[in-house]
């Protein structure tokens, strides 16, 4: 099979919450485009600036984060990834990077239509 | 007590990855005859192939058979979501007698088949890119042990209200030893201030007595009345409870699990809400039960020498607050949510309030009436048909309130069932109907690291798959503790606390999956910023160990109290500290699969 060339967005979404939310857009029978790729983490505070950076720089065009926002059942966990976040803008800006090729957004369990949202803004971003 | 224990094996490592039909849910829409053959030739797969139903009994016995006769060692399961099936697999794996944490599996119906019916060939392209970062995953795993702690068999449940008392019948019925703190002198908590509950119509002192009668006569459960508890520590299985006693004297007792059951508060509005104190006429709603409750006049309600001949009841007092509309309380947040049960709760005063003085008139001013539940429903009908004057008001709109020189009060709103009429009620006594705010139990958050929602509520993790469980293991949540709750529901939510707490102490040791965070000793430089980073007490710490001969500063993990969030992880640059089964190079492989693909 060929190399799928449509720029790639990887979704970053968190077991207890956005990855459930992944779900009931399928359960809605939703649609959204083929080139999104959904990995599941306990909670995205555990990638450093570099993670993102890398693949970045590696073949991914775009990156959602779908986090837990305050609803996090991790103590102290979301302040901690905006803070990450924050810093990764700093050295993607360094790098010259656009920053809009990362976004932080809050994806609870039933937020399809939130979830559809944020998909078609980052195709916008990395269709440009 | 054992703690992690990760397996590095020096086998070969033998990959197969079986990709589900779903009868035709995925395979309609995913070429999985083209995935199973491009995952075959993928490096270190030794068998790829497809069939109709992998969780069937032949799926999974093809799964054992493979493990068993093939030397299987590492498996991808392509299939529907985890949520559904991962524990199916699991257990497949068991009974092969492999190591249950060497097995990936990857999601191509929720989120590839279903959502990508229009792309055929995206779809197909979308899962073999996703198994083979699932291959690599699984490449990167090391068997894990599930960790097992030995568990002391007593609950400790905070709060001897109802949620409490249900709690600890259903633990002390099933066998368990269980302390019961009330930090008052008397159980039953808020519903010894309430009159009558509905749907049942039973009196609140008559559910509070009969609960407390068998707490009391219970041998299982010591009562602890009086009790305030001063700090916790420990973690699943053995957690110190520290607490000052009826005698001022400091104590402790070991426990298991921890039920927190520490109720809620009604809400007060603030001077001048709703021209709240600035009339004895204006009341809570809990303040008006306790008035009709004592009111022993025959013909109409007396209060402070005056008949009551008309009231305004105001739904939603401190409850759907807005942005720009409402004031908050100082110090606090808007209460943004509905508080769910105070509709009802009008609803089935005003019912009384009509039978005790049917001749009262009542306007009752709401934006949404959420008297949802089977029996409530009809709570409404009967207000209705009992002349309760509605008036429905836009949510952004606040009714008026103006004190006239006789005492009496005009109450202004617009009506929204009437085409925004502007409706003037002239009413001798205004009730707002309040609803239920957390009580401050902010030492205790404190003290144990508790997540609470917005509304500032104890947040459950999630609400069907983990129902009043909270992140930190073995505690977990019973009643309006975790938000607005009418009785009924108190009464079930913490049944499933009592029930979930049981459950955990069925065995001796408690098993806990083992996604936790382990240190690399050899990698580890002593720098102490994963500590730093660590939002729980006591789960990394510092320590001297010999490595390689040498004593050396590096991270250790109290695998009991580490909750695997990979805080740690973003900060330490030579990644001697990583989350067990859910690492960083992990990731990193997973991700570049995809980008490459």
């Amino acid at each position: 099979m060929t190399k799928d060339s449509r720029p790639k967005i990887l979704v970053i979404t968190t077991s207890h919450s956005s990855y459930p939310g992944a779900n009931a857009v399928g359960q809605a029978r939703l649609a959204y485009d083929s080139n999104t790729y959904i990995i599941r983490v306990p909670d995205p505070v555990m990638f450093p600036e570099e993670f993102y950076i890398k693949a970045l720089t590696n073949g991914i065009a775009g990156i959602i984060i779908m986090s837990s926002g305050s609803d996090c059942p991790y103590e102290g966990a979301y302040p901690r990834l905006a803070a990450r976040i924050q810093s990764t803008y700093t050295k993607m800006k360094a790098l010259n990077m656009n920053i809009n090729r990362l976004k932080i957004t809050t994806i609870c369990t039933v937020c399809t239509e939130s979830f559809l949202k944020e998909i078609a803004n980052m195709e916008k971003v990395v269709a440009a | 007590m054992s703690l992690l224990n990760t397996v590095e094996s020096a086998e070969p490592k033998k990959i197969a990855v079986y990709v589900c039909h779903c009868g035709g849910n995925i395979s309609d829409i995913i070429d999985v005859k083209k995935v199973a053959q491009t995952l075959s030739q993928y490096p270190q797969v030794s068998i790829a192939t497809e069939y109709a139903f992998m969780c069937s009994s032949n799926g999974q016995d093809m799964v054992i058979n493979d493990i068993t006769n093939q030397g299987v060692n590492r498996v991808v399961i392509a299939a529907c979501s985890p949520a559904l099936h991962e524990t199916t697999f699991r257990n497949a794996l068991k009974r092969a007698g492999l190591n249950i944490y060497l097995y990936e599996h990857v999601n191509i119906r929720e989120q590839a088949s279903w959502v990508h019916k229009q792309d055929k060939d995206g779809a197909t392209h979308k899962a073999i890119a996703l198994i083979k970062a699932g291959v690599e995953k699984i490449i990167r795993q090391d068997a894990l042990d599930e960790i097992k702690i030995i568990a002391n068999q007593r609950v400790a449940i905070v709060g001897g209200g109802i949620a409490g008392m249900r709690a600890a019948l259903s633990c002390a019925r099933a066998g368990l030893k269980v302390s019961l703190f009330e930090k008052r002198s008397t159980l039953g908590g808020n519903l010894n201030r309430e009159s009558l509950i509905y749907p049942t119509n039973q009196t609140a002192q008559s559910v509070v007595d009969q609960l407390g009668s068998e707490v009391k006569n219970n041998p299982n459960i010591d009562l602890l009345l009086n009790a305030k508890i001063v700090s916790v520590n420990g973690f699943a299985g053995s957690f110190q409870i520290n607490f000052i006693d009826l005698d001022s004297k400091e104590q402790t007792i070991g426990s298991g699990v921890i039920i927190l059951a520490t109720g809620f508060d009604h809400y007060k509005p603030y001077e001048g809400e709703y021209a709240y104190k600035t009339s004895p006429f204006i009341v809570t709603l809990p303040d008006f039960t306790k008035i009709l409750d004592q009111s022993a006049q025959p013909k109409a309600l007396l209060y402070e020498g005056k008949t009551i001949k008309n009231i305004a009841f105001i739904h939603c007092v401190g409850s759907r607050q807005m942005d720009g509309v409402d004031t908050p309380l100082e110090g606090k947040n808007l209460n943004e949510y509905c508080s769910r049960v105070c509709c009802t709760s009008a609803i089935f005063t005003i019912n009384n309030l009509k039978i005790k003085y049917p001749n009262t008139g009542i306007f009752d001013i709401y934006s949404d009436m959420r008297t949802y539940g089977l029996e409530h429903e009809s709570l409404y009908e009967k207000a209705s048909k009992n002349d309760v004057l509605f008036i429905r008001r836009p949510l952004e709109e606040r009714p008026q309130i103006e004190q006239r020189p006789d005492g009496t009060f005009n109450v202004t709103s617009t009506d929204v069932l009437s085409w925004n009429e502007q409706i003037e009620a002239n009413v001798d006594m205004v009730v707002l109907v309040t609803g239920m705010v957390p009580s401050d139990i902010s030492d205790l958050v404190d003290n144990m690291k508790l997540p609470r929602s917005t509304d500032g509520f104890l947040q459950e993790v999630h609400l069907k798959l983990r129902p009043v469980e909270l992140a930190n293991k073995g505690i977990y949540i019973a009643g309006t503790s975790q938000g607005p709750m009418d009785v009924i529901e108190t009464l079930n939510a913490a049944n499933t606390a009592g029930v979930k707490a049981v459950s955990l102490l069925s065995l001796p040791e408690i098993l806990m999956d083992p996604f936790i965070a382990v240190v690399d000793d050899d990698k580890c430089t002593g720098c102490g910023l994963c500590i730093s980073e660590c939002s729980y007490d006591g789960a990394l710490t510092m320590t001297d160990k010999i490595v390689n001969g040498k004593t050396k500063k590096v991270a250790q993990v109290n695998g009991a109290l580490c909750v695997g969030c990979g805080a740690c992880v973003a900060v330490c640059q030579p990644r001697a500290i990583q989350v067990a089964g859910w690492t960083l190079d992990q990731f990193e492989a997973m991700v570049d699969a995809i980008a490459k693909e």
